[in-house]
């Protein structure tokens, strides 16, 4: 192994992978613009939609009339302008309008049940509507908001003619206040997102340079080219790999600072202006999620590279490698939403899992320094493994030409053949 | 320019391979030849008869069971990567990268075959001009016509100045007037004092270029030596009657429908 | 040779493309059967961490503390909610467990994380000093951003209704899940607890009912549950089956003529006995084949994992349909079925390699995707436009057959729609069969050789592309922060005009010929004072159409996004500048001159090109809902360039549309509401083609009609007289 020999190779790699379509558009320019894109148009229509719904006026048919005094209760609904009164309509009609949609609440005045018979004047209100229709339930709310601003005022009413005061009646105020400071909570937003977008980047961009740099390469009848070069095996391999973990860190890097530049833009429709949301890292953090991305990458990467070799073409290739991809992605996910979890020994075992508990810790600013030497230490040891795996495959002629017929099973069941008449080789 | 002085030796390589339906199968089958510079040495024989695993044996791609090989005194076990920085490799599967620009190709096999640093720009300039492929140097691979990657590919094998040079099957797939230019070069390189080893089953192309000539089969060596001793040898003229001749006494066989300078022969 | 061979032909050439496939077992393997093991995996991985989640939060002791001058009756509030599970047992709410403790530093604790909770105690007056200075924080906080002479009106008004009472307030931290489940049941208590002892005082005054008894509103659903769950179902079904067809569809397509391509057999298979028609119709039913069978495998597996109680429906989940509804669906999804392997292949037959067909999936992917999800949009109804949109309409007929709603010509026309355009892709498909450089493969053009301008038709979409992202993310990025007249530089000298410059430095391009930059006929101009109005009050009446018929859009929301802040300070003076000059020299520069010159050698038809320039011009301008306005107005300014052969009418009819829709209202000589009447757009109309006549008649301005466009190679429409 030669490190000019691998900085040649590894430099020739880049370049050319730079000039290919499809490694620029997944590995550099999908990290950059598709989250943010599609961040934006989920969360832009998701407010659409929740303002559409806002937007539209309540039909509301009355069935029955509330008892004699309190009539203001539907004056007060007339008087909002998201209601439109709606009258002389049959229960039953009214039923089918509000199943076809062209309805949405039929409020009717009925007499009070028992409990409330002690009340006079007192009544019921009965709301049918359609649960299943957003307009309906809309609707519904409304309602409420106005009969019980109604109530409110009536039983203000009746206790002031029995001499209590307001204060006497409510009694004391119920509220509540987040003492999270702005960056906490934009924080903790980016905490969750980062480490599972982080992963899938990484895998994303590592994926097919992997598989374009051996299979691809195989396909291509440049294989042979290399490997008659004066440069080892194992510097030719190394390169390749190095390249491809590069591809894969720096799809990492790109998409997380996409996001973090951009989250706040895009959350803000969803938010509103009330609630204010900052993202400040901790300095700290930065080597943390550098250090954690180079890591993902050298695992990912040692990994796809392995199997992708085994592919003779490209698609084959790519068949190989997703399951790769679709573990990696799953580790993340298995970490939870659940803010309150840190960096733990038995998380810290786990690859993958780790490197995303550890980042997102170290964005919420806990930094538990044993663990995160255990998280480190746990996949560099894997990669080793993995390169070591990749050194006693290379020993196979037939993997190195690729003249077998690109079956895994059976270039794993020949290795464990014992009637072997070449040579090992070293 | 002929001297005494062998750099490449070839000495009872074997090469067996192991396939699960065949069994164990010889592919090379103790070869013996020797080839020195300023030669053109021509492996002649069918497809399969071993010719490929031959080269790339010696190219160190693949390790030979049996016998030994060295390329400039260098051992092709023990040494493969000196070897491989004395030689130049050409094959159909030896492909160029798409995406580098021809200038960049010769740049990077000069490099990684460590050809001097200092030298390197001088030498990558001399060898497009050699090519006269100055117009299109800083196009993409991708984008080049087959005669024009033919060019650059020639340029690639040689970009490091190896003493000895491999040609497998170099002509396949190639058009009369692209075929014709890469023989040029190739007597071109010889005159240059390299040793070239060409493998060909064209026989035209072997009995204008090759200064001697081995006829493979199954992995043997039949036969070894100069045109004219082995018109000699087989009181044939046409080395294609020559190769039948070998191929057919070797498989015990008569022979069935074989043309003769354009006749047909009946089996008897 | 005669018609009733073609029968066993197409049925050779099916048998041939599944054999294809099913010997391919790692593809398969890969394609099909891991994901039926992921999918369901990944739910329950995502169920799995979700139950434990909800177990760890209800297990949890949380610990609370008191603080305020209050703290001690706030402590029996506390204790009095922890107390409600024991005297009045609700299944309904989740079960807690609270712990007192009590530490030196309750602040300090509550950031530390050692407690979760901290209630504090208010005496009346200190809650109302409280209250004011929030008050006045909001009051300053909106003065700052707008006109606030309304909102501090209504708000002292509210404040002087609400009584001066003792307060108890939670604290908490929100960006703990703990601290917010026990603030969450806290505060559910507490309040209850406040209501039981509303309840008794009122009682003890004489009221004589419980609180909870006066005016109770009770709401009940009248649909069925079948409803619901069919408008579940009906949301979701169609987006299933579509991403589920266009993955399953794919392991089929890219190889049927892209891998064919790459590995050399189309070539083969072109010139055997069999029709590229047979060839089409073969490849097309085998893609269909797969797709459907890998969305009926999916659901399948789907409802296997239901049935063992492996994945939960929610509850009350019922479908009920009738026979003529089932028919009728699986009738709508078989034209889906087409369209989408009709896509697919013609992506695969006019992708060059396997990669290339990769790269451009996606896109194909999102333009399916989107529309698939048209039943979701609220206020949408099959008795529109809506209808004859290929895919949406489906998507809208589909969820209204199972809420239970059976319209059949609607649903006729969603289905000719989709059938229709399915039809036509696969024409299309025919074409690719028959182009030489598809078919081929082959790159190696003299543009790629020699670079410059001959290759910048080819690359100019990819570089509107690039700049577009470029264009979004900086809106979005830096939007807030530049202000009007920041964006208005940065989007158009910067990225419009700069990435014009570096397009026509790259590709060597002619600035005159690029740009138009020609004189014009001086027709033209009266052409422009003509039309520049007129196409506005038909934009305007347009907008209203699609409004009206397609789907309602409440005004005020339209303004809601992406309305641009038109500040009221701004002078007139950079009003004008801004937001009519500026726009109007450098976006035509940019689409009607770069892009248009770009796209002329690759898309013919003027039309098309038209049609394409203005859409791509509606695309830069973000505000989803103006894209109908601003693609007619690109559309007919690409029009006015094409007739007149210069981009000065252009320019000048640009700035006036924009300055005649802002600079009236600004300036007060019209009202600010104001809106035209759409039935103006009919007079409109035909002062606007007047005008188009006008510089169609008068041509470029050598003089001579038709000579300018005929050199640069169009095929003549023009006709002299």
């Amino acid at each position: 192994m030669n490190a000019r020999d691998i900085w040649i190779l590894y430099r020739m790699e880049i370049r050319s992978a730079l000039r290919e379509r499809s490694i620029v558009v997944n590995s550099i320019l999908m990290p950059i613009f598709l989250y943010p894109v599609l961040l934006w148009v989920m969360f832009t229509a998701m407010t659409f939609i929740q303002g559409l719904n806002e937007q539209f006026t309540s039909r509301v048919a009355l069935a029955g009339a509330p008892p004699p005094g309190h009539g203001s209760v539907l004056d007060s609904l007339e008087a909002r302008d998201d209601v439109e009164l709606v009258r002389g309509v049959g229960r039953d009609d009214a039923i089918s309008l509000i199943r076809a949609g062209e309805l949405d609440v039929l409020l009717s005045f009925l007499p009070p049940d028992t409990g409330g018979a002690a009340l006079p004047g007192n009544f019921r209100v009965e709301a049918l509507y359609d649960r299943s229709e957003a307009r309906g339930r809309n609707a519904v709310a409304r309602v409420r908001e106005v009969v019980d601003d109604y109530r409110t005022r009536w039983i203000g009413q009746e206790t002031e003619a029995r001499g209590m005061t307001e204060q006497d009646r409510r009694l004391f105020w119920v509220a509540d206040e987040d003492m999270a400071t702005e960056t906490e909570l934009g924080n903790r937003v980016l905490g969750l997102l980062v480490p599972l977008f982080l992963t899938i980047m990484v895998a994303l961009g590592c994926f097919f340079p992997a598989v374009d740099t051996t299979a691809g390469e195989r396909e291509r009848s440049t294989w042979e080219t290399l490997m008659t070069t004066s440069a080892s095996r194992h510097s030719l391999v190394t390169a390749k790999y190095l390249y491809v973990a590069t591809m894969g860190v720096s799809a990492g890097i790109l998409n997380v600072v996409a996001i973090v530049v951009s989250l706040g833009a895009v959350m803000a429709p969803l938010l509103g202006e009330t609630e204010g949301i900052s993202f400040r890292l901790p300095l700290m953090a930065i080597p943390v999620m550098l250090v954690g991305a180079m890591v993902l990458a050298l695992l990912l990467s040692a990994g796809m590279v392995i199997l992708a070799s085994f592919a003779r073409t490209f698609k084959d290739g790519q068949a190989m490698v997703q399951p790769v991809y679709f573990a990696a992605v799953v580790f993340p996910l298995l970490l939870g939403q659940q803010t309150d979890i840190t960096l733990t020994p038995g998380i810290a075992a786990i690859p993958v899992a780790n490197v995303a508990m550890m980042i997102r810790d170290a964005i919420n600013g806990v930094f538990v320094w044993p663990y995160i030497a255990l998280s480190l230490a746990v996949d560099l040891f894997l990669v080793l493994l993995c390169l070591r795996l990749a050194r006693f495959i290379l020993r196979f002629e037939d993997f190195l030409i690729g003249s077998y017929d690109g079956s895994f099973w059976r270039f794993a069941k020949e290795r464990m053949h014992p009637r072997r008449s070449e040579k090992d080789l070293a | 320019m002929k001297t005494n002085e062998r750099t490449v030796f070839v000495e009872d390589l074997r090469k067996t391979f192991y396939d699960e339906s065949r069994g164990e199968v010889k592919a090379v089958d103790g070869v013996t030849f020797s080839c020195h510079p300023g030669e053109v040495f021509g492996l002649l024989g069918a497809n399969g008869a071993g010719k490929t695993t031959t080269l790339r044996m010696l190219s160190t791609v693949l390790k030979p069971t049996g016998g030994t090989a060295s390329v400039m005194g260098h051992d092709v076990v023990r040494e493969p990567q000196a070897v491989r920085e004395s030689l130049g490799f050409y094959s159909a599967s030896t492909a160029l990268f798409p995406r580098l620009t021809g200038q960049e190709t010769l740049r990077f096999f000069a490099r990684i075959n460590h050809y001097p640093v200092e030298r390197l720009q001088e030498r990558v300039d001399a060898l497009i001009s050699r090519f006269g492929i100055q117009e299109y140097a800083n196009a993409r691979i991708e984008k080049l016509s087959t005669g024009m990657k033919q060019k650059v590919s020639i340029a690639r094998t040689i970009a490091h100045d190896p003493p000895v040079l491999i040609f497998d099957e170099p002509t396949v797939g190639l058009d009369v007037l692209n075929a014709l230019e890469m023989v040029k070069v190739i007597r071109e390189l010889r005159a240059e004092g390299k040793t070239i080893i060409f493998s060909s089953h064209i026989m035209s192309e072997v009995e204008k270029l090759c200064d001697r000539i081995a006829i493979i089969h199954r992995g043997r060596l039949l036969a070894l030596g100069t045109l004219a001793s082995l018109r000699e040898a087989t009181e044939q003229h046409y080395l294609e009657d020559i190769f039948v001749h070998y191929v057919t006494r070797a498989e015990g066989l008569e022979a069935a429908t074989i043309g003769v300078a354009g006749e047909l022969e009946e089996a008897p | 040779m005669t018609n009733h061979r073609s029968p066993s032909v197409l049925g050779t050439l099916f048998r041939y493309e599944m054999r294809m496939l099913l010997r391919d077992t790692r593809t398969i393997l890969i394609a099909i059967v891991a994901p039926l093991i992921m999918f369901p995996a990944y739910i329950l991985v995502v169920n799995y961490v979700d139950s434990r989640e909800q177990q760890a939060l209800e297990e949890e002791t949380y610990r609370y503390a008191v603080s305020g001058s209050r703290a001690g009756w706030a402590e029996g509030v506390v204790k009095a909610a922890i107390a409600l599970d024991e005297s009045d047992p609700d299944t309904s709410r989740a079960p807690v467990s609270f712990e007192f403790r009590n530490p030196p530093d309750p602040m300090g604790a509550l950031e530390a994380g050692d407690i979760h909770v901290v209630v504090e105690g208010f005496s009346a007056p200190e809650w109302d000093s409280i209250r004011a200075e929030e008050r006045e924080a909001e009051e300053e906080a909106r003065e700052e951003e707008a006109s606030g002479g309304e909102a501090a009106e209504a708000d002292t008004a509210h404040a002087e209704e609400e009584p001066s009472l003792p307060a108890v307030r939670i604290l908490y931290r929100g960006n703990s899940d703990f601290s917010e489940a026990a603030r969450t049941r806290l505060r559910e208590r507490i309040l209850e607890v406040r209501a039981t002892q509303r309840d008794s005082v009122l009682l003890s005054s004489g009221f004589p009912v419980a609180m909870s008894e006066v005016a109770p509103v009770e709401a009940e659903s009248v649909a069925s549950a079948a409803k619901a769950s069919g408008l579940f179902l009906g949301l979701a079904l169609t987006p299933f089956l579509v991403v589920l067809m266009l993955s399953g569809g794919s392991i089929v397509a890219v190889d049927a003529i892209c891998g064919e391509k790459e590995r050399g057999t189309l070539e083969t298979l072109l010139t055997t006995a069999a029709s590229r028609t047979d060839i089409v119709r073969a490849k097309l039913l085998a893609v269909i084949v797969v797709g459907l069978a890998v969305a009926v495998i999916n659901v399948a597996n789907l409802l296997v994992y239901i049935v063992l109680g492996v994945l939960d429906l929610p509850p009350d989940f019922v479908v009920e349909i009738d026979p003529l509804g089932l028919l009728l669906l699986l009738a709508l999804l078989v034209p889906v079925a087409v369209l989408v392997a009709a896509a697919l292949l013609l992506l695969s037959g006019a992708s060059k390699s396997y990669r290339e067909y990769q790269v451009f999936f996606f896109p194909v992917f999102v333009a399916f995707v989107v529309p698939s999800f048209a039943a979701g949009l609220p206020g949408i109804d099959l008795h529109s436009i809506i209808a004859v949109v290929p895919l949406a309409g489906v998507a809208v007929a589909v969820k209204e057959i199972l809420v239970g709603e059976i319209d059949l010509p609607f649903q006729a026309f969603a289905f000719v729609s989709t059938a229709g355009l399915a039809l036509w892709l696969t024409f299309k498909t025919h074409w690719t069969l028959s182009n030489e450089k598809l078919i081929s493969g082959s790159d190696l053009d003299q543009a790629d050789l020699t670079g410059g301008a001959a290759l910048f038709p080819r690359h100019v979409l990819r570089w509107f592309l690039g700049l577009w992202v470029l264009f979004f993310l900086s809106s979005l990025w830096f939007g807030q922060d530049l202000g009007l007249r920041g964006q208005v530089v940065l989007n158009l000298l910067v990225i419009f005009f700069g990435g014009s410059l570096v397009m026509v430095r790259r590709y060597r391009l002619d600035p005159v010929e690029a740009y138009g930059l020609r004189k014009a006929h001086p027709a033209a101009w009266i052409a422009v004072l003509l039309g520049a109005p007129s196409a506005l009050l038909v934009a305007f009446g347009i907008t209203e159409l699609v409004n009206t018929f397609v789907f309602p859009v409440p005004e005020q929301l339209l303004e809601n996004f992406g309305q641009e802040l038109l500040g009221p300070e701004l002078p007139l003076w950079q009003l004008v500048l801004f937001l009519s000059v500026m726009p109007g020299i450098f976006e035509e520069l940019f689409f009607r001159g770069i892009l248009l010159h770009g796209l002329r050698r690759v898309i013919r038809r003027k039309w098309l090109l038209a049609l394409t320039v203005g859409l791509i011009f509606g695309i830069f301008h973000v505000s989803l809902f103006r894209i109908v306005p601003t693609a007619w107005l690109g559309f007919i300014l690409t029009w006015v360039v094409l007739f007149g052969g210069s981009i000065y009418p252009a320019m000048l009819w640009h700035a006036l549309n924009n300055a005649i829709a802002t600079v009236p209202a600004t300036l007060g000589w019209l009202p600010e509401d104001f809106e035209p009447e759409a039935w103006w757009a009919l007079p409109a109309c035909l002062v606007l083609a007047f005008a188009l006549w006008i510089l169609w008649r008068t041509g470029p301005w050598n003089g001579t009609k038709g000579t300018g466009e005929r050199s640069r190679g169009e095929a003549g429409t023009t006709r002299r007289r």
